[in-house]
């Protein structure tokens, strides 16, 4: 990399060694928490069955095994989920970090804009946003002669990540906030260009802290993708549902959404202990 | 020149059926050249369209698909859609014919093409608690019902009984909330609160269908305005004239478990001695 056109005897960052695992967890029982947590989990499932089956008195097919039955087409489901929190969290992500860094951008207009955009999708209902993006989005599109569907997966993933946008701009504005004023000085007194000095010196640092919550907005979408059900998509809430239907009981009516529920928790509370283990990892004094 | 100006009229016809989307080309050829007929179907309205644990739809109205598919020789795409988005994406194309527990009302004839004769008629009628007590509709004034969102029968009862309605997005969720006493009553079509009522489940054995039904509503199939008089509109038509005749439908009914419907019977005799 250039350091820019300078006689002057400049100081130039040293690159930190790239050590691999750095990042990994020395405690892998940090991620999946204590017994404790596993047990009462298990003990949750268990009981929201037990308790559907005593309130069962007539022998018809078991919960347990109904539920059962259900479980793979739910987890399909499920998955779909999962496929949509990624893409919303990737597109999110990098549209975010163009907003958070517009966010302190010398040139006023853009600080401006990009502060609006944040504040007004950041401070709107993911809901109403969804909304939004699948009534305003056309069914298909013309680009340049070529008519492109747009699938209704498509808009939910666009309507998920605006206010995922908003939320990494404001994770990356206040991470790059986060580190003193001094260094910025610092390293302009050595003759670092503005984008120099971000790239090399304050971004290495905040990226470290906003991790954490990035991985939190995360945790967070997954669980929110379940609106899309809402707006007419077959996503694991529809299908659970759509079981409901079928079965026409409504004894199932909390066990099928409690294992619903479980396979969320499985997802998301691994992330939130890995959130905990990277926050006291990163708490680092500068 | 009399020549000349049909070519041109012509012309004009088919460049105004190109501004209407998938006009111009028959939909017959088209869905002929997909290979597939996609439809706009339930998946949560048993005994109808509902799924199977295998994730599949079916149900009566996925029989009824299965035969137009069956006729055309193509293989059928379905695509779950809700009241709120079935005429949308008819319109846009995106489904070339919906079979979706819609009812066939004046205004719903502007926007989608209705296939006549209707495939079925249900009447609105309420489940409820025997100890609700419930005589007739206007004791439901004021009263928590609970209902599902999308029903055309939620705007007339609520305009003409103004019951308090509590509206469930699906009817699992409003059932759940009857069990649960969240709600006096549940705004229903009365062959389906015949069919869970005789469904043999002890939760519902102290549960009635108190009214008399009222407001019959035909339910039909819908395809595009350019349809209905085109190939394809007609095609479906003289299919459903067949169901009727042939008695495929009182079959696929008896199949579903439904309860008879008169509607059914009548059409049934009437198409049989014409």
């Amino acid at each position: 990399m250039k350091t820019g056109q300078t006689d002057l005897p400049v100081l130039l960052p040293s690159r930190p060694p790239a050590t691999p695992g750095e990042w990994g967890l020395s405690d892998a029982s940090a991620v999946f928490g204590s017994r404790k947590v596993l047990a009462a989990l298990v003990a949750f499932a268990v009981l929201s069955v037990a308790v559907a089956e005593a309130a069962d008195a007539n022998a018809r097919p078991g919960i347990l095994a109904t539920v059962l039955k259900w479980t793979p087409l739910i987890a399909t489901g499920f998955l779909f989920n999962l496929a949509v929190s990624v893409a919303s969290m990737a597109v999110g992500t990098v549209a975010g970090v163009m907003l958070g860094l517009g966010q302190i951008s010398i040139f006023r207009p853009v600080r401006g804009i990009s502060w609006a955009a944040t504040q007004f999708f950041r401070n709107s209902p993911w809901l109403v946003l969804l909304f939004f993006a699948m009534f305003l989005l056309p069914f298909e599109m013309k680009i340049g002669g070529v008519t492109v569907a747009l699938p209704a997966w498509f808009k939910a993933i666009i309507g998920l990540a605006l206010p995922v946008m908003a939320n990494v701009a404001e994770i990356v504005r206040g991470g790059i906030r986060s580190i003193p004023v001094g260094q910025w000085e610092s390293a302009e007194s050595l003759a670092f260009t503005r984008f120099q000095t971000l790239w090399r010196i304050i971004l290495p640092q905040a990226v470290k802290r906003m991790i954490p919550p990035w991985m939190n907005l995360y945790a967070i979408l997954t669980m929110a993708t379940t609106l899309i059900s809402v707006v007419g998509i077959q996503d694991a809430m529809t299908l659970t549902r759509g079981a409901l239907v079928a079965e026409a009981r409504t004894d199932l009516y909390l066990p099928l959404y409690a294992m619903l529920l479980l396979l969320f928790f499985v997802y998301c509370y691994p992330i939130a202990r890995l959130t905990q283990a990277l926050e006291r990892r990163f708490a680092v004094r500068i | 020149m009399k020549r000349l100006l049909r070519i041109a009229l012509s012309t004009a016809v088919v460049a105004l059926g190109l501004a209407a989307p998938a006009a111009a080309q028959d939909t017959i050829a088209q869905i002929k050249q997909k290979g597939t007929i996609v439809v706009g179907v339930k998946n949560d309205y048993k005994p109808w369209g509902f799924l199977d644990p295998s994730g599949k739809i079916v149900g009566l109205e996925i029989d009824l698909i299965d035969d137009v598919a069956k006729k055309l020789g193509v293989k059928v795409e379905m695509i779950p859609v809700t009241a709120a988005n079935r005429m949308e994406f008819l319109q846009q194309g995106r489904i070339d014919m919906i079979v979706a527990t819609m009812g066939d009302t004046e205004a719903r004839r502007k926007v989608v093409g209705m296939i006549e004769p209707n495939y079925y008629a249900g009447a609105t009628n309420v489940l409820a608690p025997k100890s609700a007590n419930l005589k007739q509709w206007s004791d439901l004034k004021g009263r928590k019902v609970c209902a599902v969102q999308g029903a055309y029968y939620n705007r007339r009862v609520s305009e003409m009984y103004a019951p308090d309605l509590v509206v469930f997005p699906a009817v699992p969720d409003a059932l759940n909330a009857l069990q649960g006493g969240n709600c006096i009553a549940f705004l229903f079509d009365d062959t389906l609160i015949v069919s869970t009522l005789s469904g043999g489940d002890a939760k519902w054995a102290n549960y009635e269908m108190p009214l008399v039904s009222e407001d019959p509503q035909l339910w039909a199939i819908g395809v595009r305005l350019s349809d209905l008089n085109a190939p394809f509109g007609k095609l479906i038509k003289d299919m459903s004239v067949e169901w009727h005749k042939s008695g495929r439908l009182l079959e696929l009914e008896r199949k579903w478990g439904i309860k008879q419907s008169p509607y059914l019977i009548e059409q049934n005799r009437k198409l049989k001695s014409s």
